[in-house]
């Protein structure tokens, strides 16, 4: 009866019913989409890292989980150093840079020997090796994404490329340029970002670590798995920040659409709330009306918004192949959750409002 | 046989700005079980708020309430409600259907605020006598004004409440149409032995009363009981 009540309630102002439905998606949609994007960016990036198949990694002092945001590079000469010691394989340095054409790219710059022997070598689609100063190698997502071929030339860092080759993608960065070209460019001569190093067996990760953490005590060294487990949303500050903003100014959305939405409704109503009131309904009966009916409202907006964020999201990363979001099943919960809770909130005080009328003025109201 | 309903030297003021303006000064009555009692007075002597104050609607400012034993001018609100809810029916001149529902869901939804599940016989019996059965499934704006008024009713009595009140209850309807209202009531009355209170303006109507009480200025002014 109570759910016959609420429905008709509902059916009766499709108008409204359909813009409280849509803002509550589009709360939903917010934040699904916001959370499943830096998850899918950090995701994305640690992924890529790993796809280096390097076991131990050496930044310098204070450097940050996310190496595009390392401080002062370090002098190239460690690498020999590094080859030196017990159990380590082959050691690659790499310097970043980030190129802001456009949109955000991290460049590699890499010493093509040893990068290889670190990683394996890429798998090329198109095209050969680095050879050349000038010669950068893609990989086939950003090739895709720009339209880009083997023996195109594009312009980075304010500098011309040739297009060399086209790699398979998940190794590391999407843009690799000779080490000494990127030295040059960015002004960092004789330096490195990072040192990716292969042990002689994985299990010798640990004793590697611990080896360079007593050689360079102020360095920062991380076996692979610990860096992987390090890579979350939540170690950037900045993200999470972010992130929790987006969420909140969701919630102010659907907090306060549903507010509006529910005060002009027990406005409206004030006549069928005396009616209740006369048939004996208690303050309780009345909040349940009230609550019901957000609770109503909040859920199938909730399931629209969730289902609406798997079609944008499937719509986005067509349109944009680089881009990576990953909708992870427990915040489609908690976006529901989220939804459900910050309208019961807004409707939380008309609810009250409602139950406390005064029965005789509300049948009395016009 | 005790009174179903007893109020002695009630008041109730209305608080208008800084004015007091007294709708009721020291009314005493009593109704027997199985009454059928006709209000009559001039507009705005206090047959309202009479009946708000005896359903629970409204707080007396002085004086008592016996409704069934329960004394309400001592209850808090939610006492009140759960008393109305148990034992008073009310009708109103303007029917006070809910419009999104139908015929049957307004008189289902009495028996669900009331807490019975739904109670299939009761339902038909109620809707029988008051010839609703064939009009369950229309909204309140598909029915006449009559009709609207027996579902009114229906929904009143469909938790078997100790009193009816009926305000005007025939107050928005033609002749035909009241004197139907006013033959289903005396039905209700009679076969079933419905207590009830009815206030009106007409003459006829009260007629089908067994006992009218005259009020003017906030006071009975005869019927006073014997
Ligand atoms: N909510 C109210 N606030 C102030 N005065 C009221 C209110 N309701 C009724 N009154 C006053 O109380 C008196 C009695 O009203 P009412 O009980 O409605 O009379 P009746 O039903 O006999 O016409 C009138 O003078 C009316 O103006
Ligand atoms: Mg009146």
């Amino acid at each position: 009866m109570m759910l016959e009540l609420i429905s008709r309630n509902i059916l009766h102002r499709p108008i409204r019913t359909f813009i409280t439905v849509v803002a509550v998606a589009v709360e939903v949609i917010m934040v699904l989409v916001v959370v499943g994007l830096t998850h899918g960016l950090v995701t994305d990036s640690a992924k890529r890292v790993e796809g280096i198949g390097a076991d131990v990694m050496v930044q310098p002092p204070s450097a940050s989980v996310f190496m595009a945001f390392s401080g002062a590079p370090m002098p190239i000469k460690l690498a020999g150093k590094l080859q030196e010691l017990k159990h380590v394989r082959y050691v690659a340095p790499v310097l970043l840079q980030f190129s802001s054409s456009g949109r955000l790219d991290i460049v590699y710059g890499i010493d093509p020997q040893s990068f290889a022997l670190v990683s394996g070598g890429f798998v090329f689609h198109e095209g050969h090796d680095l050879q050349n100063p000038d010669d950068i190698l893609v990989d086939d997502w950003y090739a895709k994404a720009r339209n880009l071929h083997a023996g195109n030339s594009m312009s980075i860092l304010e500098h011309d490329f040739h297009v060399a080759g086209v790699v398979e993608h998940g190794k590391g960065a999407r843009l690799f340029v000779q080490l000494k070209t990127l030295q040059e460019l960015s002004g960092a001569q004789d330096k490195a970002s990072v040192f990716f190093i292969k042990c002689d067996h994985p299990d010798d990760a640990t004793a590697v670590t611990d080896e360079i953490q007593q050689m360079l005590p102020r360095y920062v060294v991380r076996s692979l798995k610990d860096y992987m487990s390090l890579m979350t949303s939540s170690n950037l500050p900045g993200l999470q920040i972010f992130i929790n903003v987006m969420i909140s100014l969701a919630v102010c959305i659907g907090f306060m659409v549903i507010f509006l939405s529910m005060y002009t409704t027990i406005l409206e109503r004030t006549r069928e709330i005396g009616v209740l009131k006369s048939l004996g309904a208690s303050k309780a009966y009345i909040v349940r009306v009230v609550l019901g009916e957000t609770t109503l409202l909040c859920t199938v907006g909730a399931a629209v918004g969730a289902v609406a964020s798997f079609v944008i999201t499937h719509v986005l990363v067509h349109a944009f192949p680089t881009l990576v979001i990953l909708i992870q099943p427990e915040w489609v919960f908690r976006a529901i959750l989220i939804a459900i809770v910050g309208g019961l909130m807004g409707a939380a005080y008309p609810a009250w409002l409602a139950s406390r009328r005064d029965p005789i003025e509300s049948l009395a109201y016009e | 046989m005790e009174p179903i309903l007893e109020t002695d030297n009630l008041w109730k003021i209305y608080h208008i700005g800084k004015v007091d303006s007294p709708a009721l000064r020291g009314v005493s009555l009593q109704i027997m079980p199985g009454e059928f009692v006709a209000i009559m007075g001039p507009s705005g002597c206090g047959k309202s708020t009479l009946l708000h104050v005896l359903g629970g609607l409204a707080q007396a400012t002085r004086g008592s309430v016996l409704l069934d034993g329960n004394d309400l001018s001592n209850m808090q609100d939610a006492e009140r409600t759960q008393i109305r809810r148990c034992k008073v029916g009310f009708v109103f001149q303007r029917f006070n259907l809910l419009p999104t529902l139908d015929v049957r869901g307004n008189i289902r939804l009495a028996q669900h605020i009331y807490g019975n599940e739904f109670d299939p016989h009761r339902f038909e019996m109620t809707t029988n006598v008051l010839g609703l059965s064939h009009r369950l499934h229309h909204r309140p704006s598909e029915l006449s004004g009559g009709e609207q008024q027996r579902v009114a009713i229906a929904r009143a009595i469909i938790n078997e409440p100790k009193i009816l009140l009926a305000d005007e209850p025939t107050g928005n309807l033609d002749t035909a149409n009241s004197d139907a209202v006013l033959a289903l009531l005396r039905q209700l009355h009679r076969d079933l032995g419905q207590t009830i209170m009815m206030i009106t303006h007409n003459p006829e109507a009260a007629a089908y009363a067994g006992r009218v009480i005259h009020m003017r200025d906030g006071l009975i002014v005869d019927g006073i009981p014997a």
